[in-house]
C-alpha cells in the first residue's frame, strides 16, 4: 500500500526525503508502490508526526537539493522534483561502484549508492520499454496509412489509444525516476585523491611547517585585550545594534583591513589572477551547486526574506557562478581569479567551539582565489595555490603549518583539502587560518579577518 | 485605614478601596495603550525644517554652488556601460544570471579603481578628524527604524533576513549611529566624527522606470559615509563642513557638479536641511546625485537615545547639600557621503574617456593604485 504524505508548501525546501528500495521490479507501475517516508526531525516542526513503518535515512552533509513545488497529481506517491540537474556520469558510477562505495564510506556519508544503482537500472529498463513502445506505436501509425477493412482499422484504433495511454503513463514514470536518480545521485560526495589520509581530523597529515612559535620574555595578551587598549574594535555596540558576534572595526584596525586586502590583491594579481569584486546576494540555487546547503539544519547561510536569495558566506560562490551553464573555450583555461567580498555566516552549531572575539564572527571580509582549469591541470594548480599561501604568509611572518586533511573532513565537494594553520600566542595554539573552500581546484588565498588576528596576535602581543 | 474603625466603617472602606483599585487598574491600561497610540502616531511627525530651506518638490530645489563646467569633448562618447564592455570593467550579464538584475562583478582596474577610491577617500576624510569605522551590514530592524527608516513599509528599500528580526543595511549611517544608542555621552567627547565604509544594500523597490541603466542604479555597492554628533548648537555648522568636505573631495578628482539646498517634499523625514551633490554625467547627458549631505538634528537621537549632559552646569545645592547635574539633551546627528563607488565610477569613466577609448585616471587616486595612469584598452 503507498504511503502519502501530505505536506504543506512551506515545508518543501527543508525536506529531507528518503526513499526504499522497491519491493517489486516486474509491475510497469513500479511507483505506486514505492513508499515514501519523513525525516523525523522534521515533523516535530508541524503537526503531530506518525511514525513510518520503514527505516528512514536522515541526510546531513549530502542532502540534495528539493523544489518548493508540489508534485505530479497523477500517482499516488508525491515526488520531488530537483530544482536543478548535475551532469552526473552514471554509467561511470555503476562501472565503479566499488571503489564509490569505499569511497562514501571513507567520507563517512550518508548516500545511498545501493539505491542510486538500483534506480539506474530500472531507469535505463523503463528507457528501454518506452523506446519498444514507441516503436509499437509507430509501427501501428503506419499501419493505420495503408487501405484497410474497417473492423481491422478500429482494432488498430484501440491498439494505438492504449500504446499511447501506456506510453504517457511510463513516459510520467520515467520523468519520476530520473528526479529520484538525481536527488540521490547528488549526495554522492566527490572522489578523493589517493595521498588523502582516511579518516577524522586527527588523521590529517603535517605537509609542511614554516618558521616557529615566538619566544615571548613578557607576558603576552590576547587579541581581544589588545585590542581593546589600542582602540581598535568594538563588540559591545555591535552587539546591541547587531548581535553577537558582531563587531565594528576601528582606527588602525580600519587601516590594516585595507592594507592586508589591498596588498593581498596585489600580489596575487602579480601571479595572473584577474581581480573581482562580487555580488554578495546570490540566487539559493547557486549555493547550493557549490556544494553548500541554504536550507539545511544548522545552515551556515543567511536567507532573504520573500525571496530565493541568499547571502554568501565565500565569493567562491559568485565566482563559481560566472561561467555557470557555458561551455568555456580550451584556449581561455586555466581562469584564475581573485575575488575580494564580504562574507556572511551564521555559525549555527558552532556554540561551545572557539567563539572569542573575531575568531568566529558572522561578517567578514575576505580575499579568494578560485581556478577553472583542464582536468589534467587540477592537482598542478592544487600544489601551485598552496605554495602562494605559503609564500603570503611567510611574507607577513607568520608562523604556521600545513595539512593534507583527512577523508572525514573533506565535505562533499573536495577532492583534496590543504588547510592551514598559524601559531596563535594568545589562544595558545594552532588554529586554522583558511578553514574550508578547499575544492578541486579552489582552496582560498586569504581570511582577512583572521590575518589581522594573527598579525594583532603576532605582531602586538609580540 | 490605619487607624481605629468601625467594624461597618472599616467594611466601606474595603469596598471603596477594592473599586478604586479595579478602576485604577482599568485605567492604567487605558493610559499605556493610549501612550502606545500617541508614540505612533507621532512617530510620524516629520522633522522640522531649516528656514532657508525652499518649499516645494524637487524642482523647487535651490542651487547653492556650481563646480566646474561640462567638459567638451570633440569625438563622439560612449557611456560607462560601453566603455566598462570594450575596458573588461563589470560584469552585468553573469551576475544577472548568479543573483538578478541590478547586480555586477567589478573586474580588473574597476577592482583597483574601488580600492583606490575607497583609501584614498577614507585617508583624506581621517585628515580632518574624522575616526575610521567598518560597521555590521546586518542590524536589529528597530535600529533601521529608528533611523527614520521603513524595514516593513511597502516599496520598501530594506532587504530582510528571513526568520529573524535583522535586516541589511542600506547606509552605514544606521550602524554608526547605532554605536551610542541608549547612552548619554560627556559634552567634553562632542563633536564625534566618524568616518564609515560599508558595503551596503538596497532593494531599489519602485525604481521601475526611473534612471537604472548599469551601475547608476544597483541593489549593492560599497560607499564612505560620514557621520557626526554634535551639540545642537553646532549642527548648522558641521553641516556647511560636511558640504565643505564633499566639494573638496569632487573638486580634487576634477569633477563638474552643482551642490542643491533640497526642497521641503524632498527632504524625507528624518532631516532638517538637505544638500545633495549631482555630478554631470556625459554619458547620460545630466546630472546625476552622487552624494547627499543631511542635518537630522535630534530626530534620529530621540528616537536612538543618544543624549550629552552639557558641562558647564550651574551647581546649585539643594537643601541637603547635594549638587543637581544639568538636565541632558538630546545629540544632533548629520550624515554625508563621502563617496559612493559606483556612481562615482560612472563619473570617472564617462568624464575621463579618451578617443583612444582608455580613461584617465585623476592624480589624487593614482598612488592608491600603484601609480597606474590610465585605464588601456586590452590587446587579446
Amino acid at each position: 500500500m503507498a504511503l502519502q504524505c501530505r505536506l504543506s508548501g512551506a515545508t518543501f525546501q527543508s525536506l529531507k526525503l528518503a526513499t526504499i528500495p522497491i519491493s517489486s521490479s516486474s509491475s510497469r507501475f513500479i511507483f505506486r508502490t514505492l513508499p515514501k517516508t519523513l525525516n523525523l526531525a522534521l515533523f516535530s516542526r508541524h503537526s503531530a508526526p506518525k511514525a513510518p513503518p520503514f527505516s528512514v535515512l536522515i541526510r546531513n552533509l549530502s542532502a540534495p537539493a528539493v523544489a518548493a513545488a508540489p508534485a505530479a497529481e497523477t500517482s499516488d506517491i508525491k515526488v520531488v522534483k530537483p530544482q536543478w540537474n548535475a551532469a552526473i556520469d552514471f554509467k561511470w558510477i555503476r562501472d565503479n561502484k566499488e571503489a564509490v562505495a569505499v569511497n562514501i564510506k571513507n567520507r563517512n556519508s550518508n548516500a545511498n549508492l545501493e539505491l542510486v544503482l538500483q534506480l539506474y537500472d530500472k531507469m535505463l529498463n523503463l528507457q528501454k520499454e518506452v523506446e519498444r513502445l514507441r516503436g509499437e506505436r509507430n509501427n501501428v501509425a503506419n499501419k493505420m496509412k495503408g487501405k484497410l477493412e474497417p473492423s481491422e482499422r478500429q482494432k488498430l484504433i484501440e491498439e494505438g489509444k492504449n500504446l499511447k495511454e501506456a506510453l504517457t503513463t511510463l513516459e510520467e514514470d520515467l520523468v519520476k525516476l530520473r528526479d529520484e536518480l538525481q536527488i540521490e545521485a547528488q549526495c554522492i560526495p566527490n572522489l578523493t585523491h589517493p595521498d588523502v589520509p582516511i579518516g577524522w581530523e586527527d588523521s590529517s597529515k603535517l605537509r609542511n611547517m614554516v618558521g616557529s612559535p615566538r619566544k615571548f620574555d613578557f607576558p603576552i595578551k590576547d587579541h581581544l585585550q589588545i585590542g581593546k587598549e589600542l582602540d581598535l574594535f568594538d563588540f559591545d555596540a555591535a552587539a546591541e545594534v547587531s548581535g553577537s558576534k558582531f563587531y565594528y572595526l576601528k582606527n588602525e584596525a580600519v587601516m590594516l583591513e585595507m592594507a592586508l586586502v589591498n596588498w593581498t590583491l596585489t600580489e596575487v594579481m602579480k601571479r595572473g589572477f584577474t581581480p573581482l569584486t562580487t555580488p554578495e546576494i546570490v540566487r539559493s540555487s547557486v549555493v547550493e551547486k557549490c556544494g553548500f546547503q541554504p536550507r539545511g539544519e544548522n545552515t551556515q547561510v543567511y536567507s532573504i526574506e520573500d525571496s530565493d536569495q541568499c547571502l554568501i558566506g565565500t565569493a567562491e560562490i559568485p565566482v563559481g557562478g560566472i561561467h555557470m551553464d557555458s561551455i568555456v573555450a580550451e584556449s581561455a583555461l586555466p581562469l584564475k581569479y581573485v575575488a575580494f567580498s564580504h562574507c556572511f555566516r551564521t555559525e549555527a552549531g558552532a556554540a561551545g567551539t572557539a567563539t572569542r572575539g573575531l575568531y568566529r564572527v558572522h561578517q567578514f571580509s575576505k580575499v579568494e582565489m578560485f581556478i577553472l582549469c583542464r582536468q589534467e591541470e587540477s592537482d598542478m594548480y592544487h600544489e601551485k595555490l598552496i605554495k602562494i599561501e605559503e609564500d603570503l604568509f611567510s611574507s607577513l611572518g607568520l608562523h604556521f603549518k600545513i595539512l593534507d586533511m583527512a577523508t572525514g573532513d573533506l565535505g562533499s565537494p573536495a577532492y583534496r583539502k590543504f588547510d592551514v594553520e598559524a601559531w596563535m600566542p594568545g589562544l595558545e595554539r594552532y588554529d586554522i587560518k583558511c578553514i574550508e573552500l578547499y575544492r578541486l581546484s579552489e582552496p582560498p588565498a586569504w581570511h582577512s579577518l583572521s590575518s589581522i588576528r594573527i598579525t594583532l596576535n603576532n605582531f602586538q602581543e609580540g
